[in-house]
C-alpha cells in the first residue's frame, strides 16, 4: 500500500514537472521566430558556423534554420519547385541560383524585398553582384556569393595568358607540339546548361548577343553566334580540346586541368580552391583570368547564388535580418577564405588585409566585371534547353553551325511568340 | 461481402493511380505553365496538336523504343541463362544467387555516376583497355553513335539480376519428374528446354517482360544522370522530356501531355509484346500433350 502511494506521488510530481516544462517551452516557442531556408548542400554546410553564430546573437528571439538540400543545382531548384507547386512551401528562404529568378517571379513565388533594402545596400554591391537580382522592376534577390566563367591557365607553360581566340589555339598547338602538355583546353561541352554558359562567353567575345535585354533580337544565327559555335567546334576539331569534351561537365574538366594534363580550362571559381588542395599537380601553377575573345569585348558568364523571400512567409522581417547577418562582410569574409565563395560586397574586394592574404581576389574581381547575365525571361530554361541541344548537334557533328543556330533561333523564337513577347 | 473486403486495394488503386491518371488526361486539355501564371486554363486540344507536330517528342520516341527494345532484349536472354545457371546445384551457389543481385540493389543514380566515370575518357577504365587493345580511344559518352550502347549496357548490367530472379522463381515450380519423363522418352536438354522449361516458364518471361519493360519505357534516372539526354540529344527519352517539361520550363499542360501519349503507347506495347510472346512459345497445354504423348 505505501509503494502504490510512492509511486502515486511520483507519477503526479513528474506529470506536474512536464506540464510545467512544457508550458514554458511553448510560451518560449511563441515568442521565438523560426526561419528556415533551403540551400545546396555546399552551401548549408558552409554557412554552419554562421547559422550557429546567428542563433547565438539572436537567442530567444529568431532561431535560423538550414535545410541541407541536394548537391547539384537542378537538383535543389527540382526539391524547392516541388515544394513551391503544393502551395505554402515549407519554408521561408532559398538560397536560388540566378537563372531561376524571372521563372519564380513570374510564378509568383517570391516575396518583393526593395522595401526591406534601400539605395545605399545595392550601391555597396560590387558592379557584377548588382545583376541578376531583379525581375520586372521588383528586387527579388540579395546576392550571397558571386560566380562567373573564368579561364584557368597554367603559369608554369606560358609568361601570360592569351586574350583572343586566335592566341588560345596558337599557344595550345605549339605546347602540344612540343609535347609539354596533351590538351590545349578543356571545357564543358556536355549537352547540359554549361554549354550554354560556355558559348553566351564566346558569342559576346566574338562581340554577338544571345538575346538583346529589351527588344528581344535573337543573335544566334548571326555572323558572332555562328563564329563562337565554329571556334568551340574547332577546338575539338583541331585536336586542341580532346573529343571527350562533349560530354565534359565541371567535374571532367577539373579533373583533367588537375592532373597536368591540360594548359587552359573554363571553369566557375570553386575551382581555384580546389586547385590549391594537395592533391592537386599543378598546384602554385595556376593563374586565372578572363575569357578569351575579340580585343574589348571578353565577357565572364554570371553565376550568383542569392537569397530569397518566398512568398507566404510569416516571418519575412526574421528572414532579412538572417540574410544581412549572411552577407555581411565579415561574413563574406569568412565564406572566402574557408570555401572560395566569391564575395559580392565592393568593400571585401578592396580590403588590403584580404588582398594581402589571397592576391588571387584582385583577379576575381577583374572577372565580376565583365559578367553578363544570361537572358533574363521566364523562359530561360526553354531557350537554353534549345541551345544546349543544337550545341551538342554541332560539336558532333551532326549539324553544321550556321545549320544548327538557324535551328536553334527558330525555335527560340517560337518560344518566345508562345510567350506573347514578340521578337 | 466481397466486395467490402475488395474495397481497400480498391480504394488505395483509385487514389494512387486512376487519380493521377485522370488529373494527367484533363490537364493534357489545358494550357497550365509558366506563362499562364500557373493556372489551368482550357485549350482544346491544342497541346495534343503540338504533340503530333513536335518532331522532338517522337524522336525522343524513337529512341525509347531503341532503349528499351534492345536492352529488355538482351536482359530477358541474360537472364534466362542466369537462371538456368543458379538452378542447377552446384557448391558456392546461395553466394552467387546473392552477389548476383548486387547490380539490382544499388540505387540507379549511384551506378549511373560510376558508369560516367568508368566510361570517361580519356580517364576511365574502358578507354584505357580501348587503347591498349589497340582500338583507340573511343569516346564512348561524347559519340553520339556510342552513347546509346552505353546507356543500354548500363542498363542491362543493372537489371538483368532482377528478371533472372523471377525466371529462378519460375524455374523452381517446374516438377522434375517432367524432365525425367523427357529423358525416359530419350529427349535431350534442348528438347527438355524446348518442350518443358520454355513453355512453363512462359508466365514468368512474360511477368519479366512487362515488369522490364514499362521500366525501360520510363527509363529517367540513368540517362539523366550518366549523359543528361545528350550528345546532340541522342539518349533522350520520352520521360526525361516530360520531366523538363514539367520541372524546368513549368509547362505543366504540355508535360501531362507527354506523359498520356507515352502512357497509351505503353498499354499497346504491352498488348503487343504479349501477342508476340504467344506466338514465340507453345502454350503449356501443347507441351503437356508432347510429354503425354
Amino acid at each position: 500500500m505505501s509503494l502504490n502511494n510512492f509511486l502515486r506521488r511520483v507519477l503526479v510530481s513528474l506529470s506536474v514537472a512536464l506540464l510545467f516544462s512544457a508550458s514554458i517551452g511553448l510560451v518560449q516557442a511563441r515568442s521565438i521566430e523560426s526561419v528556415s531556408f533551403l540551400m545546396a548542400a555546399p552551401f548549408a554546410d558552409a554557412t554552419r558556423d554562421l547559422v550557429t553564430q546567428f542563433n547565438k546573437e539572436h537567442r530567444g528571439k529568431i532561431h535560423l534554420k538550414v535545410i541541407r538540400g541536394p548537391l547539384e543545382t537542378e537538383a535543389i531548384s527540382d526539391l524547392a519547385i516541388s515544394s513551391l507547386l503544393l502551395g505554402k512551401a515549407p519554408f521561408d528562404g532559398l538560397l536560388m541560383d540566378v537563372t531561376w529568378l524571372p521563372k519564380y517571379a513570374a510564378a509568383g513565388w517570391m516575396e518583393p524585398l526593395e522595401g526591406y533594402f534601400n539605395q545605399n545596400d545595392l550601391e555597396s554591391l560590387a558592379m557584377g553582384a548588382r545583376e541578376g537580382n531583379s525581375y520586372d522592376g521588383h528586387l527579388y534577390r540579395w546576392p550571397m556569393t558571386s560566380d562567373m566563367g573564368l579561364l584557368y591557365y597554367r603559369t608554369d607553360l606560358m609568361d601570360k595568358p592569351p586574350e583572343t581566340p586566335d592566341e588560345l589555339i596558337l599557344i595550345s598547338q605549339t605546347l602540344q607540339k612540343d609535347k609539354k602538355i596533351d590538351w590545349g583546353y578543356v571545357w564543358e561541352g556536355r549537352q547540359y546548361e554549361g554549354i550554354s554558359c560556355v558559348y553566351l562567353e564566346m558569342i559576346d567575345g566574338f562581340g554577338g548577343d544571345w538575346l538583346t535585354p529589351n527588344d528581344n533580337q535573337i543573335g544566334l544565327d548571326l555572323k558572332p553566334g555562328v563564329e563562337a559555335a565554329t571556334w568551340l567546334q574547332g577546338t575539338i576539331d583541331l585536336g586542341v580540346s580532346p573529343k571527350a569534351v562533349t560530354n565534359y561537365a565541371e567535374p571532367e574538366a577539373l579533373q583533367s586541368f588537375k592532373v597536368g594534363d591540360a594548359a587552359f580550362m573554363r571553369n566557375w571559381p570553386y575551382a581555384w580552391a580546389e586547385l590549391q588542395k594537395s592533391d592537386s599537380a599543378v598546384k602554385g601553377n595556376v593563374g586565372i583570368t578572363t575569357m578569351v575573345a575579340k580585343p574589348g569585348h571578353s565577357t565572364s558568364t554570371l553565376g550568383s547564388w542569392g537569397l530569397t523571400v518566398l512568398k507566404g512567409s510569416k516571418h519575412v522581417d526574421a528572414s532579412i535580418e538572417a540574410i544581412r547577418f549572411l552577407t555581411t562582410d565579415a561574413a563574406q569574409k569568412q565564406l572566402y577564405l574557408q570555401y572560395g565563395y566569391t564575395p559580392t560586397e565592393q568593400s571585401v574586394f578592396d580590403d588590403p588585409l584580404l588582398l594581402n592574404e589571397s592576391p588571387i581576389l584582385a583577379d576575381f574581381e577583374k572577372a565580376l566585371k565583365v559578367v553578363k547575365p544570361r537572358p533574363e525571361t521566364p523562359l530561360y530554361a526553354q531557350i537554353s534547353d534549345v541551345l544546349q541541344r543544337q550545341l551538342s548537334s554541332i560539336l558532333t557533328h551532326e549539324q553544321t553551325p550556321q545549320a544548327g543556330l538557324d535551328v536553334a533561333t527558330h525555335n527560340t523564337r517560337q518560344i518566345l511568340i508562345s510567350a506573347g513577347d514578340q521578337p | 461481402m466481397i466486395v467490402f473486403l475488395l474495397l481497400p486495394a480498391l480504394l488505395l488503386l483509385v487514389v494512387v493511380f486512376v487519380g493521377p491518371l485522370l488529373r494527367y488526361a484533363w490537364l493534357s486539355f489545358h494550357a497550365d505553365s509558366v506563362i499562364t501564371g500557373l493556372i489551368a486554363i482550357p485549350n482544346g486540344g491544342a497541346n495534343w496538336l503540338r504533340l503530333l507536330q513536335d518532331q522532338r517528342f517522337w524522336q525522343d520516341f524513337g529512341q525509347t523504343m531503341r532503349f528499351s527494345g534492345v536492352s529488355v532484349g538482351l536482359e530477358l536472354v541474360l537472364a534466362l541463362m542466369i537462371a538456368l545457371l543458379l538452378d542447377q546445384r552446384w557448391r558456392g551457389r546461395d553466394i552467387v544467387r546473392t552477389l548476383a543481385l548486387i547490380p539490382w540493389a544499388l540505387p540507379t543514380t549511384v551506378m549511373a555516376l560510376g558508369w560516367r566515370w568508368i566510361f570517361n575518357t580519356p580517364y576511365g577504365p574502358v578507354d584505357h583497355l580501348s587503347r591498349i587493345v589497340g582500338l583507340g580511344s573511343l569516346n564512348i559518352l561524347g559519340d553520339p553513335s556510342f552513347t546509346w550502347m552505353a546507356t543500354v549496357w548500363a542498363d542491362v548490367w543493372k537489371t538483368t539480376p532482377f528478371a533472372a530472379l523471377i525466371l529462378l522463381a519460375g524455374l523452381q515450380t517446374i516438377p522434375v519428374d517432367l524432365y525425367e519423363a523427357v529423358r525416359l522418352e530419350g529427349g535431350n536438354a534442348f528438347i527438355c528446354l524446348r518442350r518443358i522449361t520454355l513453355p512453363l516458364l512462359r508466365p514468368y518471361i512474360l511477368l519479366a517482360l512487362l515488369f522490364r519493360l514499362s521500366q525501360a519505357v520510363g527509363v529517367f534516372d540513368l540517362i539523366q544522370v550518366l549523359t543528361g539526354g545528350g550528345p546532340a540529344s541522342s539518349t533522350e527519352s520520352v520521360a526525361l522530356y516530360a520531366y523538363l517539361n514539367a520541372l524546368r520550363f513549368l509547362d505543366f499542360g504540355y508535360s501531362a501531355t507527354i506523359i498520356m501519349a507515352s502512357f497509351i503507347l505503353i498499354s499497346l506495347l504491352c498488348v503487343l509484346a504479349w501477342i508476340v510472346l504467344q506466338i514465340l512459345i507453345p502454350t503449356q497445354s501443347k507441351s503437356q500433350e508432347v510429354v503425354e504423348s
